[in-house]
Order: C-alpha cells, then sequence, then structure tokens
C-alpha cells in the first residue's frame, strides 16, 4: 500500500510580520552565516592542509596553520551567533517542514549540539595549547574538522530532508526512532559538497585578503598567504561550477524546469550564478599573477554577488519543490508593529555597539 | 498530533531535563559571572590590588570556556531539543514571539562579542575601556535575561494572554517579576560558587583568604535574595493553588519540592563557612557547594516545568500539541482522525493503530520502561483492566491531557498497550506491606492518594474488610469516572488490607478533608 503524504498544519497562531519580511530577514542573516561559515570552515580546513604539509616550526606553512589556530575559536562563535537568526527565520516560516526532518533525523539533529560542543573546544584546545600538544596535534585537528564536516553534513541532511515531502511518512512509519537521514535523496551528496568546497573558497579569498594586510605591514609572511589563498579560491571554485550542474541535475524534473525557461527569475539566476562561477575563475587566475599586488576588491564583489545568487537559487529550489505544500499566502498575519519597530532599534543600537568594540579592539591590538 | 512523534527509549522529558538543567545553571552564571568580573576588576583597578586583577583575568579564561561554549551551545540545544520533544510547543512560542527572540538574539551576539573582547582585550586595551566592555557584556547578558525570562514565564503564567494572545501582556505576566529576582540572584549566586572554585585553587596564605570571603559574600547574599525571591514567587503564582492540589495529586511533587527547599537551605548555609571562616574552606567542599547548587537549581526548574502538566501552554496547549480551543472539535471527530501521522496500515491493524495513537497522545510523557514507564503497571493487568482504564486516562490523579477515543480507538489502544506486557505474569511481592502498596498503586492509586488530591482516607473510616470487599463489587457504579474492580483475587486480598489499615485514628482525617478537592475543573 502507497503510504499517505502527510504535511503538518501551519501553526495556529498568526505570523508577527508578513512573510516578504520575514523571508528577507531569513536571506540576509543566513547570508551572515554562511560568510562566517566559510570563514570557520573552510579555514579549518586549510589548517589542516597546511599541518598535513608543515615541517618544522618555522616552515611558512607551519606558521601559516599557527595563525590560522587562533582565529578559529572566535570564527566558530560569529558562525553560531549569526546561525541562529536564520535558525529561528526558518522555523518561524517554514516550521511545518523543518520540525518535521528534524524529528524523523531525531538523533543526527540532536547531535548537533553535542558534536558543536566538543568540536568547539577542539579549537580551543589547538589555540590554547597548540604546540604543548606535540604529536597529537595534527590528529586531534583532523578529528576537530571532522566532526564540523559532520555538523554541516547534519544541516545539509535537514535542509534537504524538510523539502522530501513525499518520503516522510514512509520513513515515519518504517521507525519513529529518530534514525533516518535524508541518504537516499540525489541531491544531497552535491548540495553538500558544493558548500563544503565553497567555504573553502570562500575562505581562500579571506586569506588573500589577510595576507595582503600582512604585506602591506611590511611582513613577509603575508605574500604565502596570498598565494595559498587565491590558489584555494581559484581552483576550488573551478570544481564548484562542476559541482554545481551536477547539484542542478540532481534536482526533480518540475524545479529543473523552472531554471530552464520555466520561471524567468530562476532562469536568470542560473544564467547569472553559472557566468559568475566562470568569470571569477578567469580573474582568479589573472589575479594570482600580481601576487600580493593583486586587486580583490572586484573578485570579493563577485563572490558576495555570487553568494547572493547562491542564497536565492536555494530558495527557489526550496519553494519549488514544496509547490503546493507550500502555500505563504494562505498563513494568517497579525503583525506586531512596535516589536519591530523595538527590534530594530535594538538591532541599530547592538551594531553601533559592536562596531564601536571591535575598533577598540583593533586600535588596541595595532598599537 | 500534528507533528511525527521521536520515539526516545528514556523519554523526551528526560532528555529535554538533561539539557536543561545544565544549560540552566551554566547560563545564569554567564550572567552573575558577567557582573562579578567587571566589579571585582574595578575593586582590583581602583584599590592597585594586582593579586586580585591577576586573579580576575585568571578567572576570566575559564568563564569564556565554560560560557562562551558550553553555555551558548547548550542554550541553542535546548531549542533543538524542545523542537524535536515538543514541535508544536516551539512553534507557538516562536509565532507568538518571534520578535521577543529576535531581540534576544540582538543581546546575544553582542554579549559574544563583548566577551570575546573583553577576554582577549586584558592588558593591550586600556583600563576604563576594558571595563565598559565588561558593563556592555554584563549588560546584554542582563538584558537577554529580561526578555528570556518574559517568554519563559510566560509559558507556565500566560495570565491575560489566553484573552487578548498580546505579546506583552504575555511578557509581563504574573510570575515575570518574582522570577526575574530569583534568576538574577542565582546567576550572581552560581557566579559566587564558581569563583569560590577558581581561589579554592590558590595557594594557601592571606591573598587566598580575602578572595574567598568576597566570592562567597557573593554566595551567600545572593541565595538570600534567591530565598525572598521564591517567596515572592509563591505568594505571586495566582494558579499556585492549582498547583498545592499537583503537588498532592503526584506523589514525587512534593519530594521534589522539598528537595528544592533543602537545597536553598544547605547551600546557604554551606556558603556561610568560606564567608566567616575562609580558611576551612577547600576543594572538596566547593565540589559539594557547586554540585549541591545544581541540584537545587534542577528541582526549581523541574517543579516549574512539572506545574505546566499537562500543558505546554499553560491553559492554552497540551502536552501533546492539542489545544484547548480544540478539544470540541477532537471529541467530535476522534483521536485518530485528529493526528495526522497514523499510519495507512491502522486501517487494517487494530494493533498499529493502538501503537499509532500511543505515539501521538501517550509518547510524549510516557516511556514503557523508563520515565513514567508503564510496562510495570501492564504487568499487572488483564486485559479487561486496561480496557476499562483507557477511556479513564484523562481522569486520573497524574492529570493527563483529556482523552476522547472512540470505541474502536480504546480498543485499539488496548490492543496495542496488550502486545507491551511482558509475557510472564508480573511478580506479585512476597512482603505483604509491599503487596498492599502495590494492589493500591495500581488501581486506586491511579486516581485517589490517600489525603491529598481526591483523599479516600475518610472514606471506609469504620468499615470492615468485609464492608470494604463489597465497594470493590459496586465501585464501578458510582460516577461515570470510576471503572469496576477487576483485580486478581490476591490483589484483591492485599488492596481490602490496605484500604482497612487507611482508616485515620481518631481526628486525623479532618485536615486530609480540607484539602481543595483537585484539579477537575482543569479537565473540561
Ligand atoms: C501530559 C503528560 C501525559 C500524557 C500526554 C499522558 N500521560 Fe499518562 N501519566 C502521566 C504522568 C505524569 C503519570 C504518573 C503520575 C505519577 O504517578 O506520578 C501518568 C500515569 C499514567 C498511568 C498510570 C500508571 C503510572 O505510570 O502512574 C497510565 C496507565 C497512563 N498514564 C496512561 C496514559 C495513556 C494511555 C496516555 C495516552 C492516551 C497517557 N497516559 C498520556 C502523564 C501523561
Ligand atoms: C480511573 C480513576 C479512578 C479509579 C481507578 C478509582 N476511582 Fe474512585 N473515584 C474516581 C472519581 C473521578 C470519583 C468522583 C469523586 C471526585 O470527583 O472527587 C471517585 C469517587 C470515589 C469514591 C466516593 C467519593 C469519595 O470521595 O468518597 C470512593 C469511595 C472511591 N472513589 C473509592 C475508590 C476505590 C476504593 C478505588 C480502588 C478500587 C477507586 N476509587 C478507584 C476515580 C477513580
Ligand atoms: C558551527 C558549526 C556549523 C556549521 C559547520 C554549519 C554549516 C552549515 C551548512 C553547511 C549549511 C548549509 C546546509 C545546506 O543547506 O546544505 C548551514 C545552514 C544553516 N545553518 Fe549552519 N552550521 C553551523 C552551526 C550552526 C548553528 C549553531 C546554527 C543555529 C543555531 C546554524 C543555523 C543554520 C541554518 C538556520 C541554516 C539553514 C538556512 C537555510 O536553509 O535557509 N548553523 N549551516
Amino acid at each position: 500500500m502507497m503510504p499517505a503524504v502527510i504535511v503538518p498544519a501551519p501553526d495556529a497562531l498568526p505570523l508577527p510580520a508578513p512573510v516578504f519580511l520575514l523571508q528577507i530577514l531569513l536571506h540576509l542573516t543566513f547570508l551572515l552565516h554562511l560568510v562566517a561559515m566559510n570563514a570557520m570552515l573552510g579555514g579549518l580546513i586549510l589548517t589542516f592542509y597546511a599541518r598535513l604539509k608543515g615541517g618544522d616550526p618555522s616552515a611558512p606553512w607551519t606558521k601559516l596553520a599557527d595563525t590560522l589556530s587562533k582565529v578559529t575559536p572566535s570564527l566558530v562563535a560569529a558562525t553560531v551567533t549569526l546561525g541562529v537568526a536564520p535558525l529561528l527565520f526558518l522555523q518561524t516560516i517554514y516550521g511545518q517542514f523543518f520540525f518535521t526532518s528534524s524529528i524523523l533525523m531525531g538523533w543526527g539533529w540532536f547531535s548537533v549540539v553535542v558534536v558543536l560542543i566538543f568540536a568547539y573546544y577542539g579549537t580551543y584546545l589547538q589555540s590554547f595549547k597548540g604546540r604543548a600538544l606535540g604529536g597529537s596535534r595534527t590528529p586531534l585537528l583532523g578529528v576537530t574538522l571532522l566532526l564540523f564536516l559532520w555538523i554541516g553534513f547534519m544541516f545539509s541532511n535537514n535542509t534537504s530532508l524538510m523539502l522530501n515531502v513525499k518520503e516522510w511518512a514512509a520513513m515515519y512509519f518504517a521507525s519513529p526512532k529518530g534514525l533516518h537521514l535524508n541518504l537516499g535523496d540525489a541531491q544531497l551528496a552535491p548540495r553538500y559538497m558544493h558548500m563544503v568546497l565553497g567555504s573553502v573558497a570562500v575562505a581562500g579569498l579571506m586569506l588573500a585578503w589577510w595576507g595582503r594586510a600582512r604585506v602591506r605591514a611590511a611582513d613577509p609572511s603575508g605574500e604565502f598567504m596570498v598565494t595559498v589563498g587565491m590558489n584555494a579560491f581559484t581552483w576550488l571554485t573551478l570544481v564548484n561550477i562542476l559541482i554545481g550542474l551536477w547539484y542542478y541535475v540532481a534536482q526533480p524534473a518540475h524545479v529543473r524546469k523552472l531554471f530552464m525557461g520555466g520561471d524567468i527569475t530562476a532562469t536568470a539566476l542560473f544564467g547569472v550564478g553559472f557566468v559568475l562561477g566562470i568569470v571569477m575563475v578567469v580573474a582568479g587566475f589573472r589575479g594570482s599573477k600580481h601576487g600580493s599586488r593583486i586587486e580583490l576588491w572586484p573578485l570579493t564583489m563577485l563572490t558576495l554577488i555570487q553568494l547572493v545568487t547562491m542564497i536565492m537559487m536555494r530558495d527557489t529550489v526550496r519553494n519549488g519543490t514544496l509547490g503546493a505544500d507550500f502555500r505563504p499566502a494562505t498563513f494568517e498575519v497579525q503583525p506586531q508593529v512596535l516589536n519591530l519597530v523595538i527590534f530594530a532599534v535594538m538591532l541599530v543600537g547592538g551594531l553601533v555597539l559592536l562596531f564601536w568594540m571591535l575598533r577598540q579592539f583593533y586600535v588596541a591590538w595595532n598599537r | 498530533m500534528n507533528y511525527p512523534v521521536w520515539e526516545l527509549p528514556m523519554g523526551g522529558g528526560v532528555l529535554i531535563a538533561v539539557v536543561s538543567i545544565l544549560h540552566v545553571f551554566v547560563s545564569h552564571f554567564a550572567i552573575g559571572g558577567g557582573l562579578w568580573l567587571v566589579v571585582t576588576e574595578m575593586r582590583a583597578n581602583r584599590n592597585r590590588d594586582l593579586d586580585l586583577r591577576a586573579f580576575v583575568k585568571r578567572h576570566s579564561r575559564f568563564f569564556l570556556l565554560l560560557t562562551l561554549v558550553f553555555g551558548a551551545i547548550s542554550g541553542v540545544g535546548i531549542w533543538t531539543t524542545i523542537g524535536l520533544v515538543s514541535p508544536h510547543g516551539t512553534s507557538a512560542l516562536i509565532h507568538g514571539y518571534v520578535w521577543g527572540w529576535a531581540m534576544e538574539w540582538v543581546f546575544f551576539f553582542i554579549e559574544i562579542a563583548a566577551a570575546i573582547v573583553y577576554y582577549y582585550g586584558w592588558d593591550k586595551l586600556n583600563t576604563n575601556v576594558h571595563e565598559a566592555i565588561g558593563w556592555i557584556y554584563f549588560g546584554a547578558a542582563f538584558i537577554s535575561l529580561v526578555i528570556i525570562n518574559g517568554i519563559i514565564t510566560f509559558m507556565l503564567t500566560p495570565g491575560g494572554w489566553l484573552e487578548n494572545q498580546n505579546f506583552w501582556t504575555g511578557f509581563f505576566n504574573p510570575t515575570y517579576r518574582p522570577s526575574l529576582v530569583i534568576r538574577t540572584f542565582a546567576g550572581t549566586a552560581i557566579a559566587g560558587m564558581f569563583t569560590l572554585l577558581t581561589a579554592a585553587n590558590l595557594a594557601r596564605g592571606n591573598f587566598r583568604g580575602r578572595v574567598t570571603r568576597w566570592n562567597a559574600g557573593w554566595a551567600f547574599f545572593s541565595m538570600l535574595g534567591v530565598i525572598g525571591g521564591a517567596f515572592w514567587y509563591k505568594s505571586a503564582i495566582g494558579v499556585w493553588d492549582a498547583n498545592e492540589a499537583l503537588l498532592g495529586a503526584i506523589p514525587v511533587l512534593p519530594v521534589v519540592a522539598g528537595y528544592f527547599k533543602i537545597g536553598l537551605i544547605i547551600t546557604t548555609a554551606l556558603a556561610v563557612i568560606p564567608l566567616l571562616v575562609p580558611k576551612l574552606w577547600n576543594k572538596g567542599l566547593v565540589a559539594v557547594l557547586l554540585i549541591v547548587g545544581l541540584m537545587t537549581m534542577g528541582a526549581g526548574e523541574w517543579l516549574r516545568e512539572a506545574g505546566r502538566k499537562p500543558f505546554v501552554i499553560n491553559g492554552y496547549m497540551y502536552s501533546t500539541g492539542m489545544l484547548v480551543s480544540d478539544t470540541a472539535r477532537v471529541e467530535d471527530a476522534g483521536m485518530a482522525a485528529s493526528a495526522r501521522w497514523i499510519s495507512p496500515e491502522a486501517a487494517t491493524s487494530e494493533v498499529r493503530l493502538g501503537h499509532d495513537l500511543y505515539l501521538a497522545y501517550c509518547q510524549v510523557c510516557h516511556t514503557m520502561d523508563g520515565y513514567n514507564g508503564l510496562r510495570p503497571f501492564l504487568a499487572q493487568w488483564d486485559e479487561e483492566t486496561v480496557a476499562s482504564l483507557v477511556p479513564l486516562t484523562g481522569h486520573m490523579r497524574a492529570l493527563m491531557p483529556p482523552w476522547y477515543g472512540t470505541e474502536e480507538e480504546n480498543a485499539a489502544l488496548t490492543a496495542y498497550l496488550m502486545t507491551e506486557k511482558p509475557p510472564e505474569p508480573g511478580l506479585w511481592p512476597a512482603d505483604p506491606v509491599a503487596a498492599e502498596q502495590l494492589a493500591w498503586d495500581i488501581s486506586c492509586g491511579l486516581c485517589h492518594t490517600v489525603s491529598g488530591f481526591r483523599p479516600l482516607i475518610d472514606s471506609f473510616a469504620g468499615q470492615s474488610p468485609e464492608e470494604i470487599d463489597g465497594f470493590l463489587d459496586e465501585s464501578g457504579d458510582i460516577v461515570d469516572e470510576m471503572p469496576a474492580y477487576f483485580g486478581t483475587a490476591e490483589q484483591r486480598a492485599a488492596l481490602v488490607r490496605f484500604l482497612h489499615k487507611m482508616n485515620p485514628p481518631e481526628g486525623a482525617g479532618d485536615q486530609a478533608a480540607a484539602r481543595p478537592g483537585g484539579n477537575e475543573g482543569r479537565d473540561s
């Protein structure tokens, strides 16, 4: 017997803001999370690579790894902090899907929390204990990295399982023990790889910025950072174009159609994304020739636009896949205008405060 | 009902309890400890006390590692866990309070950033700026408490929100202020406890004595604040009468309440030692203090959670996700039709239907063998007993959500529960007293207590065992909510002895009879 397709009803309480506003907040905060996560995860992968290449303490790879290890814990903090907001908005808009997929994944989803605590401490271990760890330093770093990769994998599972509505009932009726993942879904592998490789590329670009700042401050170790960063950026972006195509091919037919003329915006996004990818690679190769005198602004702008494009494509995929199961137009909305204003004021004040603190910090460290 | 249910061997409630008790302890430390850091740093700076300054710096690393990593992530962890165990409740909280959470998030990121800048800024930032960052940290942490406290207390005492569903009515609910007082002082008390830990690692001497006393002052005087707050809370919680009945209805709760009270006293008393005689203070005592403190906090949180039974949001939504406003519709439609996740197989298999109903309506609160385990009861019951009890679960003293099963659904739930009955008959205790207690627990004790909720202490006064035995024959005819007695001959004999012995000595029954009659009002 074919099991039914079951989708929970949306929450009975009205939404406190129009859906489009919540969507914008979701995308905006997710972009921030993505950038932080890329710096952290991509940075960690680069650190691990550098440790493997490493050598004696004065070798450039070792120095690079040491430098990166110092900042990882704070990048984890940024990733987590910036992840909370999109999680909130995701649950607000897509709760009926997201809670369901989380429950089906049960233990896997819960594991994120436990694993994250260990992984986070792992980064502090590298930063605070460092050389004192001796021969276990690199293996421990490897374990820490695996833990973070696991977390990312759970996120990819959950964000794709929440779309895989037609499999839910069969999964749940087979077992309610919370041991499912979305491994049967053809788009899981490319989706996850796209994210992870992208994170290394973006982290590479950031590394190039950092290296260039060092060179300008007359620190020669910056030269190496630029080279490593630009190599990571360019080559991985090249590979990622292919993975992106694989991701596209793995979509269900009706979603693919959207990107092939079925929907103007979707098609435009697809085209822009593809062309931007190629431009990024070409610009990356050409820029790399200039060493630390490379122009980073154009590349960075391209990358940012690409990230935004990707987020919008994700959204298209999400809403396209859910189709008639997700009808935001039917959600009851009762805007809490006053609370929105209070939040906005607090946010602006908070950002000012944040900026002030970071500025003080920056000035003090460069004294 | 609306969402699938995660079948956890130990029960979702236990998972939530573990995550949240640990988180709550550390997150309160994150608030009070922030105040301790900046106040103590200022004191050190003003008095040019370099030792004290070094101590604050040293403690701040511990603080960073504990609160930033464990504290922050376990907080995300509670959210994750309640989303898994109680998705409908989480969803409601998020829908009603998106902007509350969003505001909370603003202060969360300020707090995290300030903690990092504070720690890495030691000896780099100039003193004034460093102190200012410390205040920013504490301010942000405290405001995040001010916000989250509104949402947490809302769940237990939503007050006028039930009528107007207004954000601020629910936020500033009847227990908002006392709860804020308790939590603020709990934070500074825990700060005192953890800094006593750091101090216990110092070399013995004058300085250690001085810091120990300072930290003990934080712990001790804050505990007085907690106790004061607890009294205020008790008087402010308008539903406390109902809670008193709840405490009487579920025997384990008065025990937990007792632990809470004793814990408060022990914690306060322990903190006196380092305050008066810092020399006597050592690592062993710190460990005891921290453990007692953690358990006390755990007991308090547990009471607050249990006080909501059988609701997630008091008076609005049951633990199973059923809305109070929806009960009439559910009663009409039946339980299966009101739950989404009933497998197609249930159309043909009675046991499967029962299993799916169990998951949808019972699993949130019950396990088979662990927390609130049902199997030990099933072991003693036959099918007839289970069949007679299933329709009455909503009327038991445990304050379960109403159950509106149709005849078919009752039969299905019974059939499923019978499959969970262990194959060998339950062991009947050889000890007569244990046997009498068990005979009570598995029958009358499901709905009555001796002298608390729906008391029976007076009902059989002066009756002979034969008369009591006679009552058991007709107990099914008295009220609809009370089933006929189905025990085995052995169980029945033990129960009659129990009821007979229960007779109060002269005069002792008055007090019991004066107790509130129970929570029947909540069922309707
Ligand atoms: C709101 C949570 C909750 C729900 C939902 C719930 N129960 Fe209970 N139930 C309890 C608690 C708590 C107790 C035990 C109270 C005590 O003795 O301390 C209990 C007790 C019982 C008992 C008596 C045996 C015992 O463990 O004390 C039975 C039988 C029972 N429940 C069956 C059910 C069935 C069947 C369902 C589903 C239709 C159900 N319950 C739903 C909370 C719940
Ligand atoms: C499923 C729940 C349930 C069980 C099991 C149950 N009762 Fe009751 N009983 C009730 C309810 C409900 C009332 C109505 C009184 C009330 O509303 O407080 C009641 C009333 C009574 C009364 C009369 C009112 C009074 O307070 O004197 C007696 C006597 C009594 N029960 C004895 C027993 C005995 C003895 C047993 C065990 C054999 C038993 N009950 C088992 C639910 C139950
Ligand atoms: C620190 C370890 C973390 C890593 C490595 C990580 C990684 C990722 C990855 C790979 C994705 C994309 C998944 C996909 O769609 O394929 C993602 C999405 C997301 N992450 Fe994180 N994440 C981390 C922590 C967090 C935390 C702690 C939160 C929230 C508290 C969070 C919130 C989110 C949300 C809400 C999304 C999905 C946004 C959307 O689909 O619109 N992340 N994360």
